[in-house]
């Protein structure tokens, strides 16, 4: 069994975790185009090497960001996401044209 | 304002005596707060609040507070009834939300000396003396499910609480049976 170091509950089995996907840069909600929000949402980088990703300790509902190497999976390090998340994001939209 | 649910147990409020007991205290209160304030709140209303995120602290004559994150409590309160509470559905204060674990979570209270050994068939954390003491708390699974584990004194006794999602009590309640059936 892989162990993975959650950075609230330390380490734990790696059956109780959830891949989240790619910790990306979110573009400006008010300013992005249709291109650059899709491919915010639907492309993945591929590149070999250290990447961020998300992952959830699921009995705690505990999401946090891993340091992870994609082709070794060596994991780096794990940390809580408001190292990298330190304000709310607002997602209020102009009021559509009537 | 709304009545909880859950003040009868699926599982019967039993009690499974033996070298291990395992007793049903679905229908004792518990309740939460989460929010940046829940800390300060409870603090204010005369609780004892652990220090560190999983972390459980008892409070003389009223319960424990179960610390599940840094912003994150559970109240429990055994020698409380559930049928007499009532909930609320919007926010205590600012930043502090209720937490409805009395309607999500079932409660089973594990008694024994040899708890540890038993659970160690069960879940992948080591409960035993050294490695989890009193006080303590894994957010974690057993036998596959979801669930927190708490090592607390109750009534002068050691005691394991264990909360799993109330779908999967009858579930929970018949591998506790099943594990403890070498040690009774």
């Amino acid at each position: 069994m892989k162990i993975l170091t959650c950075p609230l509950n330390g380490p734990r089995n790696i059956s109780e975790f959830v891949y989240g996907g790619q910790v990306k840069r979110m573009p400006d909600t008010a300013t992005a185009s249709d291109r650059e929000w899709a491919a915010y949402v639907f492309y993945e980088e591929t590149n070999i090497g250290v990447v961020l990703e998300w992952w959830l300790h699921s009995p705690s509902s505990y999401w946090f960001i891993a340091e992870r190497h994609n082709a070794t999976d060596e994991i780096i390090r794990t940390f809580p996401a408001d190292e990298l998340f330190t304000q709310r994001v607002d997602f209020s939209s102009p009021e559509a044209p009537l | 304002m709304t009545e909880t649910m859950f003040n009868v147990s699926p599982l019967g409020g039993q009690v499974y005596d033996g070298a291990i007991s395992i007793a049903d205290y679905t229908t004792r209160h518990r309740s939460g707060l989460r929010g940046a304030q829940a800390r300060s709140l409870l603090i204010e209303a005369g609780w004892s609040v652990p220090a560190h995120p999983n972390e459980i602290l008892q409070t003389e004559d009223r319960g424990f507070v179960m610390a599940l994150s840094q912003r994150e409590f559970w109240l429990l309160e055994p020698t409380r009834d559930a049928l007499s509470i009532s909930i609320s559905t919007t926010a205590v204060d600012k930043d502090v939300y209720p937490l409805f674990c009395q309607s999500s979570h079932c409660w089973l209270v594990v008694t024994g000396e040899l708890k540890s050994s038993m659970m160690a068939k069960l879940c992948g954390v080591d409960l035993s003396d050294n490695a989890f003491a009193t006080g303590t708390v894994a957010q974690t699974q057993m036998a596959l499910i979801n669930c927190i584990i708490a090592r607390h004194e109750m009534a002068g006794h050691d005691v394991f609480s264990l909360f799993v999602d109330h779908s999967l009590a009858e579930y929970a309640l018949e591998v506790l049976l099943d594990a403890r059936d070498e040690f009774v």
